[in-house]
C-alpha cells in the first residue's frame, strides 16, 4: 500500500504538531517530509525518529543561538533540524550575500535538505551542505545520488557546514511520487498525530458538527 | 455640465469583500467551476458512455460511466447499496451510504473493478490508489425517491411541485479529491488542460453521478413494474440536480489555501471591475442582463429553506429582485458607464444577497470578457508560501495593521470574541466547532483564527528588539504561521477572510457558501449554523444532450417562451 504525497504531508504536519512544534514549524515539517519522499529518501522514517527523540523537549533547548557569528548551536546540546531548517530559510539573504553558516551538533541532518533547497532558491544561488561522509549541492536540478541514503540517514552529526555556491535557477519544481512507508513509521507518526485530535464525547458528537435534524428525509 | 465618467473602476477593496456576511451571500456565476467544466465538455465534444450497469431489484450493484475527452478518458465507478433507513446519515461519521463512487483515471479493467468494489463502499475505511482521482458517496432523498419510483412504475410522471420542492434524488455527502485516502495527488494531473481550473475532477465526478442517479431511479421503476414503467420526461428530468450536504470540513480548506482563495475572489472582482468600467453597453447586452435578472428572480422564488437566517435572507433577496426588475425596466443600461451606475444604485438599494447576485448577473452578457479569466483561478500555494525572513520588523508591523486592522480593533479579552474553537475529533477525524469556555477542547485548537493570532503577533511585535522577521521568529516560533499568512496576504489581497472566525456569533455556513458558490452550487439551505444542503447542476443538460443544448446556459431556470 502506498501513500499519496498529500497524505505524507498531512500525517507529518500533524505528528510534528503533536510532538510539540508550533503550527508554523509543523507546517514546514510536513512539507519537508513530502519533499524528501519525492526525492526517494526516507523522510517520514527520519522524522519519526527525530520526534521520538525530542518528544517533550523545550523549544529553547533545541533552537539555534547565533552567539558566535555564523555558528549556530543549541543550548540543550543538539539542534533540531526542523527548527534550524526553518531558520536557515529565514536567513536565506545571508546565504545570498555569500555568507557561510555552520551548525554545531545536529540531529537527523537529512531533514535540513528540503529547507536548504528552498533557501537556495530564495537566495538565487546553490548551497553546498556537508557533514561527515556527506557533501551535497542543494537548489540545483541534480537528483540526490543513489547509494547515499545510509549516510544521509544518520541520527546525529557533530557539525554541518553550509556554503553558498554558484547562482542557480530559482524555479521550484513541483515533485510528484508516492511513498511506501514502513508500518512502524506510520504507527509512530500516527501516535503523535493522535495528540492533535480531541477525544470523542457525547456533547462533542451532538453539537460539534451541528447535528439535530434528520438526514432520513 | 455633466461629463461622462469613463475612468476605469478599481476592484473592490478586500476590507469590503472579505467579510463573512458578504462572502456568505455569494452566488454562482460564469466563473463557477461547474460551468467552466460544462463549457469545456461542450466545446471539446466530450462523449459519455455507460459501459456497465448491473443493478438488481433491491438496487444493489455497480455501474461505470466513462467520459471521453480529446486526450484522455475518465470513468465514474458507482456502487449502489440497499441501505437500512436507520443508517442514513450525511455526517462524516456515517459508515454506510445509498451509493458510493470513485472517479477512475482512464477506463478500469476487471481487476480494477474488483479492487474498487472491496474499498470504495467503505469510503474512509478503505484505500484507493493513484489510479483514482476522487472518492465520494451519496444518500437518497427518501421523500422524493419513493415518490418518483412509484410514479414512474405506475406509468406516470412524478408531481412537478414535489420535484421542485426537493430538487434532487440523491445528495452527495463528501467528495474527496487530491491525495485523500490514497488517491492521486493533484500534482499528478495538474498539467492536463482539463484539470487546470480548480475542482474540475470533483465537478466531473458529480456531473456523472447525477446521470447515474437518474438512470438508477428509472431502472428501479422498471424493475418494480416492467409492464407499466415509463422513463422521466426529458424536460422534467433536467429539473433534477444532484444534492450535496456539506459540513464544517470546507471551512478549514479556505483558510489553509490562501492563494487559491485569493485567485477565486480576485478573478471575480476583476471581472466585475472590468464590466463596471465599460463606457457603454449594446442593446443586446442590456437585453441579456434584463433577461437573466428575470430568470434570477424566478430562481429566488424556487429557493426554499427552513432556517430562520436563510428565510430572512431569502425575503430580502426576493425584495431585492423585485426592486432590481423595477429599476431595470426604466434605467438607461447603455450610456455613461451603465453597469457602474447600476452597481452604485445597488449598493444603496439592495441587501448583500441582492448585491452579490447582481455581481454574478453582470458577468452574464460578457462571455468573451469573463470566460477567459477562468484560467486565473488555479493557484500554486508554494509560490508564496515561504517566509521572507529579511523583511524588516516595522514593515511587518505595517502589514499587520493594514491587513488585520479589523482584528486589532477587537477586544480579545471579551469571551464572545474567542467563544469558539475549531478542532478535529478523533471520531473519523470529523472537523468540529466547539465552545471554548464550556468544553475541554482548547488544547486541540486548529490554527483557523487568523484575526486572534494576528492580534497576538501584534502584541509581541510592538516591543521586539529584533529588526527583522528572521530574528523575531527565532524567538517567537508560535507566530510563524500567522507571519506567513500576513506575508501572503500582502501579495494576494483577497487571501484572508477579514472577519473573526471564532466569534460567538460567527456562522460557519457563510464560509461553506463562499466555497460552494464558486463550485456553482445554488439553493443554499442551511440545516444549522454549521452545515447546509445545496443543489448542483439543476437544469443542466445531461451528457447525451450536450451539443443539442447549451453547456453553459442552464444555471438559472428557463422562462416560458412568451416571457423571453
Amino acid at each position: 500500500m502506498t501513500l499519496s504525497l498529500n497524505e505524507i504531508e498531512a500525517l507529518s504536519r500533524k505528528a510534528a504538531r503533536g510532538a510539540g512544534l508550533s503550527w508554523g514549524l509543523a507546517e514546514e515539517a510536513g512539507k519537508a517530509a513530502r519533499w524528501l519522499v519525492a526525492q526517494g529518501l526516507p523522510g517520514p522514517q527520519v522524522l519519526a525518529d527525530l520526534l521520538t527523540r525530542n518528544d517533550g523537549a523545550d523549544y529553547e533547548t533545541l533552537c539555534p543561538h547565533d552567539e558566535d557569528e555564523g555558528r549556530w548551536t543549541a543550548r540543550g546540546g543538539t539542534l533540531c533540524p526542523l527548527i534550524s531548517g526553518a531558520a536557515l530559510c529565514d536567513h536565506a539573504s545571508r546565504l545570498a550575500a555569500g555568507e557561510a553558516l555552520h551548525l554545531g551538533r545536529t540531529a537527523s541532518p537529512m531533514l535540513l535538505l528540503p529547507y536548504l533547497d528552498a533557501a537556495a532558491r530564495m537566495a538565487g544561488r546553490s548551497v553546498t551542505v556537508s557533514w561527515e561522509g556527506v557533501s551535497l549541492t542543494c537548489g540545483g536540478t541534480d537528483d540526490i545520488p543513489a547509494g547515499m541514503t545510509d549516510a544521509l540517514s544518520t541520527g546525529m552529526v557533530d557539525a554541518v557546514s553550509i556554503l553558498p555556491g554558484e547562482t542557480c535557477d530559482a524555479e521550484t519544481p513541483s515533485p510528484t511520487g508516492r511513498a511506501d512507508i514502513p508500518e512502524t513509521t506510520a504507527r509512530q507518526l500516527d501516535h503523535f498525530a493522535q495528540r492533535t485530535y480531541a477525544p470523542e464525547t457525547e456533547a462533542s458528537r451532538l453539537a460539534g458538527a451541528g447535528a439535530g435534524l434528520t438526514d432520513n428525509d | 455640465m455633466h461629463t461622462p465618467d469613463t475612468q476605469p473602476i478599481a476592484p473592490r477593496h478586500p476590507d469590503v469583500v472579505m467579510r463573512l456576511d458578504r462572502l456568505g451571500s455569494f452566488h454562482q456565476s460564469r466563473l463557477s467551476f461547474m460551468r467552466i467544466l460544462l463549457r469545456r465538455l461542450q466545446s471539446e465534444g466530450w462523449r459519455v458512455e455507460r459501459t456497465l450497469f448491473e443493478i438488481d431489484a433491491r438496487g444493489v450493484g455497480r455501474a461505470v460511466y466513462t467520459a471521453h475527452g480529446p486526450d484522455r478518458s475518465y470513468s465514474l465507478v458507482a456502487f449502489a447499496n440497499d441501505l437500512p433507513p436507520e443508517k442514513r446519515s450525511d455526517r462524516v461519521i456515517a459508515t454506510e451510504w445509498d451509493a458510493t463512487f470513485t472517479l477512475f483515471d482512464g477506463v478500469p479493467d476487471a481487476a480494477d473493478l474488483a479492487r474498487l468494489q472491496a474499498n470504495v463502499p467503505r469510503q474512509e475505511a478503505g484505500r484507493v490508489s493513484e489510479k483514482e482521482l476522487s472518492l465520494s458517496r451519496a444518500n437518497r432523498s427518501v421523500r422524493l425517491w419513493d415518490h418518483v419510483v412509484e410514479s414512474l412504475a405506475a406509468g406516470h410522471q412524478p408531481d412537478p411541485d414535489r420535484v421542485a420542492e426537493v430538487g434532487y434524488l440523491m445528495r452527495t455527502t463528501a467528495v474527496y479529491g487530491s491525495g485523500k485516502f490514497g488517491a492521486a495527488d493533484r500534482e499528478q494531473i495538474a498539467d492536463r488542460p482539463e484539470c487546470q481550473a480548480p475542482f474540475q475532477i470533483e465537478m466531473l465526478s458529480v456531473y456523472l453521478t447525477r446521470a447515474f442517479v437518474m438512470d438508477l431511479v428509472e431502472h428501479m421503476a422498471r424493475m418494480r413494474a416492467p409492464d407499466t414503467a415509463v422513463p422521466l420526461d426529458p424536460d422534467l428530468r433536467r429539473r433534477f440536480g444532484i444534492g450535496n450536504s456539506t459540513g464544517l470540513g470546507m471551512a478549514p480548506f479556505l483558510v489553509t489555501h490562501p492563494a487559491l482563495l485569493n485567485n477565486w475572489i480576485a478573478t471575480r472582482e476583476e471581472a466585475l471591475a472590468r464590466i463596471r468600467s465599460l463606457p457603454r453597453a449594446s442593446t443586446d447586452e442590456a437585453r441579456t442582463l434584463r433577461r437573466f435578472a428575470t430568470r434570477a428572480h424566478l430562481h429566488a422564488q424556487d429557493w426554499h429553506s427552513e432556517h430562520p437566517v436563510q428565510i430572512a435572507k431569502l425575503d430580502a433577496l426576493r425584495a431585492d429582485m423585485a426592486a432590481l426588475l423595477a429599476h431595470l425596466s426604466t434605467a438607461d443600461l447603455q450610456a455613461d458607464q451603465p453597469w457602474n451606475r447600476l452597481w452604485l444604485w445597488a449598493e444603496q438599494a439592495l441587501s448583500l444577497e441582492g448585491q452579490e447576485l447582481l455581481a454574478s448577473l453582470l458577468l452574464e452578457p460578457y462571455p468573451q470578457l469573463v470566460d477567459p479569466l477562468a484560467c486565473c483561478m488555479a493557484a500554486d500555494e508554494t509560490a508564496t508560501w515561504r517566509i521572507d525572513g529579511a523583511m524588516r520588523s516595522d514593515r511587518l508591523r505595517a502589514l499587520v495593521q493594514d491587513i488585520y486592522g479589523w482584528a486589532l480593533a477587537i477586544d480579545w479579552t471579551s469571551p464572545d470574541a474567542q467563544a469558539r474553537v475549531w478542532y478535529t475529533s478523533e471520531a473519523k477525524l470529523e472537523p468540529r466547532l466547539g465552545e471554548r469556555f464550556d468544553e475541554p477542547i482548547e488544547p486541540y485548537e486548529q490554527p483557523l483564527c487568523p484575526g486572534r493570532d494576528a492580534a497576538r503577533l501584534w502584541a509581541d511585535l510592538a516591543h521586539t528588539a529584533h529588526d527583522n522577521v528572521a530574528g523575531f521568529l527565532m524567538r517567537h516560533p508560535q507566530h510563524r504561521h500567522i507571519v506567513r499568512r500576513a506575508q501572503i496576504a500582502a501579495r494576494l489581497p483577497y487571501a484572508e477572510i477579514r472577519d473573526n472566525t471564532i466569534d460567538a456569533a460567527m456562522m460557519p455556513i457563510d464560509m461553506l457558501r463562499l466555497k460552494l458558490s464558486f463550485f456553482g452550487a445554488c439553493h443554499f439551505d442551511p440545516r444549522s449554523d454549521r452545515w447546509l444542503r445545496i443543489n448542483m447542476y439543476q437544469h443542466a443538460p445531461f451528457p447525451h444532450e450536450l451539443g443539442a443544448r447549451s453547456g453553459d446556459d442552464w444555471a438559472y431556470p428557463f422562462l416560458a417562451t412568451a416571457a423571453e
